[in-house]
């Protein structure tokens, strides 16, 4: 059942495409400026005297059953800690799954109804600046912003401030992932190779024969033809991860399109050195050519980009392989252990492309934004529920179990770039008895790993240097089982496989792009799915071609080129 | 003295459809300056700096405007054509039904997905003809191959046009049957001594007698005809059917509120508007020439 119409947000919609927006000149004036101390640095934990309210809006999956008796999505361990330490009271302005809520920001900047504070993309932001209807956060950062998370913001060689930075302006509080969040990898159903005596497939034609074993030879042993070789993107998924969203595209193809060193949606450097837009490229096409075939010979879920939810077969137990980061424990694959305990999912680097080497795209470290609603009274408390996070998570104060992160108002995720390697091979160590607990003593950022390194070996059992399911115990702790084995496993082909991943030249909107950059998206993904999925000859790329150049992507790469001059 | 009385409380009855109207339809309509404006929704309407045309001119441009206003002509089309005929077989087919309780069974168990809306119906439809569903299983039984149904543009709008009769025949079906029992049955009691037998009644009096209800369902209808049905079709789409399936209102939504191109998004509106405007003047002209329904 779709679920992406919220009757009231449709009758929003209605209301506000013929033109709402009659609430906007009512702004209060500005707060009064704070006196001369303000340059000082604040206490970025400090608790307020009087309880201070702040209105956000928060992803909640409705289905989710991880909360206690009791507990509510603003009545739970991370609420309770915030009213006891900051005093804040926290409210919810709107609440909706992934989808939903892109929809509600929409509505709210559109309506000019924002919140006090809101996670972001990064085209919202960019709106939300244009439109002048966020605050000024310079101070609040220089002020509030809590030594560790300050040091994460800094070591990524200015991308998270220039992400953030308008007019010289801080204007949000940019979150930092991980690298790893960006390097989408091939994850399979390991059991099933072994019983089909198969090899984890490293070329594109093993991978065609592996998932032809998948379909035809049934893998899951119930005598019938009912399995998935490999998973596609869901209804409204991507195929590929772009410039705009670089990281986290889970059931996408990227890797298959890497292996044929295509880099749909990324900006590249031409042979000329100028900028070319990735999606135009005969390597696409060729990746497009080869995506077709397989989906035409059935390797590919025949249901792809009509699915409303790609991880029900992967939950099933029907499904072979699937692309996506490292951290699929955390999504399908804990469902899908408990649903199966010998369902042996593990994590490749594959498949190679000619030359043989595994060559993923590169994310930005940044994609997640806090914003604070101009005129909002107390613009520093987004920035101390961050500070408050980070601290409790070094501290391990909350437990994952009884509520996922995700409940914690406004939570973007602040780690070090390498933080997931650096753990992989701290645990590696720590399973290996070569290093303890007080060795990464120093290791604050990484503000996960005491926590890791207390748990692992209550939920992984010998042999230590085997990943396979049968070697762990996930009955033992489901929370740290899910992190340990999205790390482990979802984490080693980062640490043992040499590659050099490929960047976007441009990570941002250009002016031009605001009015145009939508239509060629939606020209650009209805033409792939349709060659891929057979509703269009493969002729039609290069009409696809023409028709984005004349359509604006012409004066757009010309942008581009400008924007990278600078 | 009575009358005026009575007439009074008609009027009465009025006020929530006008309060409803005012709201809903005369207020948003100075959002239409949006359209004129480099629209900043931090500035609002009344702050936001002109355009002129130029958005106007951007949407003559894009192919995607052609696109969504032919596929809503051809959907509403089809749907008013649809609509108009199932219903009517379905009511003459009733009304020859001599069990009267068989009769009101029918009626009701027909009518009942009018009820529902199309967050449910759709994901009903779309699980009946998903890849393995009840669809698919029939059809694998006679040897064919399973097929993505709502993958494939061509059948689309079918599809569409098919659901939205399921769901409202049953509707148009009770019209019907009003103007049939309005029809006095003292000329089916002549016929019948004439010697005119079941097919000679309906041709003769049936349909003329339900001739002005189905010229009037009709000629209204027209001012739908720019109006495919949103929720529906935000129901059951997907990108790979937007050649075939994307009507004004989807596109209209996805532009103007889920992309913030605010002022493309009103001018398509409002372009709708005006056709739908045009369309709807000439249909109530019609009513008036050809049953003398007059609204004014």
């Amino acid at each position: 059942m779709k679920n992406k119409s919220k009757p009231l947000a449709l009758l929003l919609a209605c209301f506000l495409v013929l033109g709402a927006c009659s609430n906007t000149t009512n702004n209060t004036p500005a707060a009064p400026e704070k006196s001369a101390e303000s340059s000082e640095p604040a206490d970025p934990f400090g608790r307020y005297e009087e309880p201070v309210q702040i209105s956000i809006s928060i992803e909640i999956d409705p289905t989710d059953n991880e909360l206690p008796p009791g507990d509510t999505p603003l009545d739970n361990q991370y609420t309770r800690q915030i009213k006891e330490a900051l005093n804040v009271d926290v409210d919810h302005q709107f609440a909706a799954t992934g989808q939903n809520l892109r929809q509600r920001i929409s509505l709210a900047i559109a309506s000019n109804d924002l919140p006090d504070a809101m996670v972001v993309n990064a085209v919202e932001l960019r709106q939300l600046v244009e439109a002048d209807q966020i605050a000024d956060l310079t101070e609040v950062y220089e002020r509030y912003a809590s030594p560790d998370i300050k040091s994460i913001i800094e070591n990524t060689n200015g991308a998270a401030l220039d992400a953030v930075t308008f007019d010289g302006k801080i204007m949000a509080l940019p979150g930092v992932q991980a690298n790893a969040d960006g390097i989408h990898l091939l994850w399979i159903r390991q059991d099933w190779l072994d019983k089909l005596n198969l090899e984890p497939p490293t070329t594109m034609a093993e991978l065609e024969d592996v998932a032809r074993a998948f379909v035809e030879d049934d893998p899951d042993g119930n005598g019938k033809r009912d399995t998935i070789g490999i998973t596609g993107p869901e209804s409204g998924g991507k195929l590929y991860a772009n410039f705009l969203e670089s990281k986290n595209n889970l059931y996408g193809f990227d890797p298959i399109f890497s292996a044929h060193d295509a880099f749909p949606g990324y900006w590249l450097e031409g042979e000329d050195g100028s900028p070319v837009y990735g999606s135009i490229l005969p390597e696409t096409r060729e990746a497009l050519a080869n995506l077709r075939d397989l989906y035409s010979k059935g390797l590919i879920d025949p249901e792809m980009g009509v699915r409303n939810k790609a991880d029900e077969p992967i939950i099933a137990g029907k499904s072979g392989m699937f692309f996506a980061p490292w951290w699929m424990a955390y999504g399908p694959l804990t469902n899908a252990v408990k649903n199966d305990p010998e369902a042996n999912w593990q994590a490749y680097a594959l498949p190679l492309n000619q030359n043989g080497e595994f060559r993923p795209h590169a994310a930005t470290p940044s994609t997640e934004f806090v914003v604070v609603r101009k005129n909002y009274e107390h613009p520093e408390v987004p920035m101390k529920l961050l500070n408050n996070l980070f601290k409790n998570e070094q501290e391990n104060t909350f437990d994952p179990s009884k509520g996922g992160p995700g409940y914690y108002p406004l939570r973007v995720v602040y780690a070090p770039s390498d933080e997931i390697e650096f753990t992989v091979k701290a645990l590696r160590d720590v399973l290996a008895g070569n290093k303890t607990a007080e060795d990464f003593a120093n290791d604050k950022a990484y503000k996960l790993l005491p926590s890791d390194i207390a748990s692992i070996k209550t939920i992984k059992k010998e042999p230590y240097d085997s990943m396979d399911i049968s070697t762990w115990n996930p009955e033992a702790n489901w929370g740290a089982w899910t992190r340990a084995y999205s790390i482990m496993v979802g984490g080693r082909p980062l640490v043992d496989t040499e590659f050099e991943a490929v960047s976007s030249l441009l990570y941002e909107q250009t002016p031009l792009m605001e009015s145009r950059w939508v239509n060629l998206r939606k020209l650009e993904d209805e033409t792939f799915l349709r060659i891929i999925m057979g509703a269009a000859p493969l002729e039609t790329f290069d009409t696809f071609v023409e028709n984005w150049k004349r359509q604006g992507g012409d004066q757009i790469t010309q942008e581009v080129k400008d924007a990278l001059a600078q | 003295m009575r009358m005026k009385g009575f007439a009074k409380h008609y009027y009465l009855m009025l006020i929530p459809g006008f309060l409803w109207l005012f709201v809903f339809s005369i207020v948003p309509m100075f959002g239409i300056i949006i359209s004129f404006q480099y629209f900043n929704p931090g500035k609002g309407i009344l702050g936001s700096d002109w355009a002129g045309l130029e958005h106007f001119k951007y949407m003559f441009l894009l192919k995607d405007t052609q696109e969504v206003f032919s596929n809503t002509l051809v959907i509403a089309s089809m749907k008013i054509v649809a609509n108009l005929i199932a219903p009517l077989l379905f009511a003459l087919m009733l009304n020859e039904l001599r069990l009267m309780i068989l009769r009101r069974w029918i009626q009701t168990i027909v009518y009942l997905p009018h009820f529902l809306s199309w967050v449910i119906l759709g994901g009903i439809v779309l699980d009946l003809f998903s890849y393995n569903g009840p669809v698919n299983q029939l059809t694998a039984l006679f040897g064919f191959q399973p097929k993505l149904f709502f993958a494939d543009a061509q059948l689309f709008p079918f599809l569409v046009v098919g659901s939205d009769v399921w769901k409202e025949f049953g509707f148009g079906t009770i019209i019907y049957l009003a103007a049939l029992t309005g029809i006095n049955p003292a000329m089916y009691e002549a016929a019948n001594i004439d010697g005119a037998g079941r097919w000679r009644s309906l041709w003769h009096i049936t349909l003329p007698g339900i001739r002005t209800t189905a010229v009037l369902l009709t000629v209204l209808s027209l001012g739908n005809v720019l109006n495919a049905g949103f929720d529906q079709i935000f129901n059951l789409y997907n990108p790979l059917v937007y050649s075939t399936g994307d009507i004004i209102d989807t596109w209209v939504y996805r532009t103007g509120l889920l992309n913030l191109q605010y002022e493309l998004a009103t001018a398509v509106g409002l372009l709708k508007s005006v056709v739908g405007f045009l369309l709807i003047s000439v249909s109530y002209y019609l009513a008036y020439r050809f049953v003398n329904y007059r609204i004014f």
